[in-house]
Order: C-alpha cells, then sequence, then structure tokens
C-alpha cells in the first residue's frame, strides 16, 4: 500500500487501521440491527465487502476509518475516521461504537481525536457528519461535539440529516474544546457516575 | 499491519497491476452494461468505486487478491482477474472479468497468470472458479484452463447460483 495508516493514541484508546483479526467484531455489528442506520443490518459478504473497502478507502483517499482497541487489552471498541466513498457530497467524519461498547463515551474520545487529526495532519477546513434523523445516539453524539445540523447542506440521498462540525479555529484552545475534553476526561476517571444515561 | 504490496505481474501480452483512481470509470461503464449480468450487475458508479476499494482491501486483509488488467502495448484497463477468497467463501477462487478485447484469448492468458502466482507465490493447492451457468464465454475460459465442472452449485450472496470449476491441481500443471 502506498498509504500508511497513521496510529493514534489517546487517554483510553488506541486507534490504528483495520486488521484482519479485527473482522469479526466489525461484522457481528454490521450485520447486526445495530447497522440499521449504517445501510445495514448486511448479509456477511456485504459486510466483508465493506470492510475491505474501508482500507481500500484509506488507499484512494488517503485517509478514512480507524479502528478503535482499548490501550490495555486491545480489545475492539469501534470504528472513528473520515469517510468519502463516491457519491458523498462532502468528507465526512464518521463513528460506529459496538453495540455492547456504549455507554463508555468511548465515541467521541475517538471521534474527537480523529477530527483533531484530519483538521491539523489533513488539513481539512470543515466536516460533516451525515446521520439518519432517527439515530438519535449519533446526533446526540455529533452536538457533544459540537456540530450543528446544516440544512443547507446537499445530503447524500434525502434520507439523512447533515451536522457540519465547528471549523479548526472553533477548537482551537476554546470552550467547546476544553468542554469536550472535560467530558471525556469525566468518562475515563473510574470515580466518575454520570447523572444522566451515557448513550455513546 | 504489515502491509501488503501488490505485485506487478507481466504476461506475453498484458500487465496485471494494482487498481488505480482512473480504473474506476472502464470498470464502472463494464458494470453499468449488459455484460456484467453474469457478475451481479448492473451496478451504479459508486457501487463499482468500493468494489474498487473492497478489491484493494482483499490484498491487505488476505495477502492476495485481484489484478487489473491492461494491455502492454494500450493504456487502460481492459479488466479485472486474480483470486478472490472472502472469509466465509467455500474455498479461494480464480476469477475473470474482461470488458475490452474479448477474444482474443487474454481472460484464459491473465487467469492462468493469476492461477500460477496462486501455486507457486501463494502456495495454494487447489482453486475454484464460480461461474454462471449461462456464461458461455466464462465457461469456456474455464474448461481451456483445464477445469472441471463439479457436481455441487455455489449459492453467491449477491449474484445467484454459480457452476463451481475445479481447476488442475499444482502438480498436474508441472
Amino acid at each position: 500500500m502506498n498509504t500508511t495508516i497513521p496510529v493514534i493514541e489517546t487517554r483510553r484508546l488506541v486507534l490504528r487501521g483495520p486488521e484482519p483479526q479485527d473482522y469479526p467484531d466489525f461484522k457481528a455489528t454490521f450485520t447486526s440491527y445495530r447497522a440499521r442506520f449504517m445501510g445495514g443490518p448486511l448479509n456477511a459478504y456485504e459486510a466483508w465487502m465493506l470492510y475491505s473497502a474501508e482500507i481500500g478507502h484509506w488507499e484512494i483517499r488517503g485517509y478514512g476509518m480507524w479502528m478503535i482497541h482499548d490501550r490495555q487489552t486491545d480489545e475492539t471498541y469501534g470504528m472513528a475516521g473520515g469517510w468519502k466513498p463516491a457519491k458523498w457530497p462532502e468528507a465526512e467524519i464518521a463513528w460506529v461504537i459496538w453495540p455492547d461498547k456504549a455507554g463508555h463515551g468511548y465515541a467521541l474520545e475517538a471521534t474527537h481525536a480523529v477530527r483533531d487529526y484530519l483538521y491539523r495532519e489533513g488539513r481539512w477546513e470543515t466536516a460533516v457528519s451525515y446521520i439518519d434523523p432517527k439515530n438519535l445516539d449519533s446526533i446526540r453524539l455529533a452536538e457533544r461535539l459540537g456540530a450543528v445540523k446544516d440544512p443547507e447542506a446537499a445530503t447524500i440521498d434525502g434520507n439523512d440529516a447533515v451536522y457540519r462540525h465547528p471549523a479548526p479555529a472553533a477548537l482551537d484552545g476554546t470552550q467547546l474544546a476544553h468542554g469536550i475534553d472535560m467530558e471525556i476526561n469525566h468518562y475515563a476517571d473510574p470515580l466518575f457516575k454520570p447523572k444522566g444515561w451515557a448513550l455513546d | 499491519m504489515k502491509e501488503v504490496l501488490i505485485p506487478t505481474i507481466e504476461t506475453d501480452r498484458l500487465i496485471l497491476r494494482a487498481p488505480a483512481p482512473a480504473d474506476v470509470a472502464p470498470f464502472a461503464a463494464f458494470y453499468a452494461s449488459d455484460a456484467a449480468k453474469f457478475v451481479g450487475g448492473p451496478l451504479r458508479d459508486f457501487q463499482v468505486w468500493r468494489y474498487t476499494a473492497e478489491v484493494i482491501g482483499h490484498w491487505q486483509l488476505r495477502g492476495f487478491g485481484r489484478w487489473i488488467v491492461a494491455r502492454k502495448n494500450t493504456p487502460g484497463a481492459i479488466g479485472l482477474v486474480g483470486l478472490h477468497a472472502p472469509p466465509d467463501w467455500p474455498e479461494p477462487e480464480v476469477g475473470w472479468m474482461l470488458w475490452d478485447g474479448n477474444g482474443k484469448g487474454y481472460a484464459a492468458e491473465a487467469a492462468r497468470a493469476a492461477r500460477d502466482y496462486a501455486y507457486e507465490t501463494v502456495g495454494l493447492n487447489t482453486l475454484i472458479s464460480s461461474i454462471a451457468p449461462e456464461n458461455a464465454a466464462s465457461i469456456r475460459v474455464a474448461e481451456g484452463m483445464g477445469a472441471r465442472l463439479e457436481p455441487k452449485n455455489f449459492e453467491h450472496p449477491l449474484f445467484g447460483t454459480m457452476a463451481v470449476w475445479r481447476h488442475p491441481a499444482p502438480e498436474a500443471l508441472s
């Protein structure tokens, strides 16, 4: 491959490119009801096609989706990264958390890190997330990341809402950035017990 | 992850090489046409983009895969040929699709190179090809390579019922 997939480390997570041994975890989620907002549930072959295509996406675009691992145990929690297959109006920041790993703030921590990477290293000036309007967990996460619904932006096929992420300058030492960092640190602190029910 | 470099192979008339973004357009034109009806077609452009990405990713995940085929004397992709083995597949397969230059033996020339690569470089001991029962042109290629029809069909998850052709083992070719 011409593209070397970088490794990103956060407080609790390490993000690496998709690897062969991670495929069963990916397949379990994408062939399940959890994938209903991401074009699924897929059959086994479609899941394989998508997983392989995520690696090819890195090669073609120079960026793509990372696999989210626990820093200590290396187990996988989901994926996050930049995603722009053919037909996408703009480059997207996307994420998915395995259903039994939700509620620990992993998606927030990983997506915050990949957005920072794509802004700094990828020189992205803006980013969107295409979200099914019924996918309330993901809409909530987009909002916690500071994204705002952009009714003017082109959608993929009219069935998705477009959330526009804050521009790089709006995340550089701002109150918004501090708030996200604080929420992530709260999740990472074992003494912290959220008052509400954490969704992602 | 250990990164796999997709090798380039030359035959008498052809080059087998890694897919490039410029190959999507001719590949998509093939999949928009009636000629793709035996291989899951028609597909839309954006689906073929993903298919191309899948071909690249397959190499990284399995260590082998499919190549874009081009003529040595003419630029531009004319086919997709090589090895295919998703985790739920019955066995590793050698497959071929040709959308330009049909009738000149290009598919067989590229498929033989892919089969040699599977046996000599990857170390596989046997190979199948799954072919739609009505795909006469592809069946001729399989027969020309010495493959034999197996009694049991394969239910392809997207393409439907496919006949299974078994290739001669490495010993039978040496």
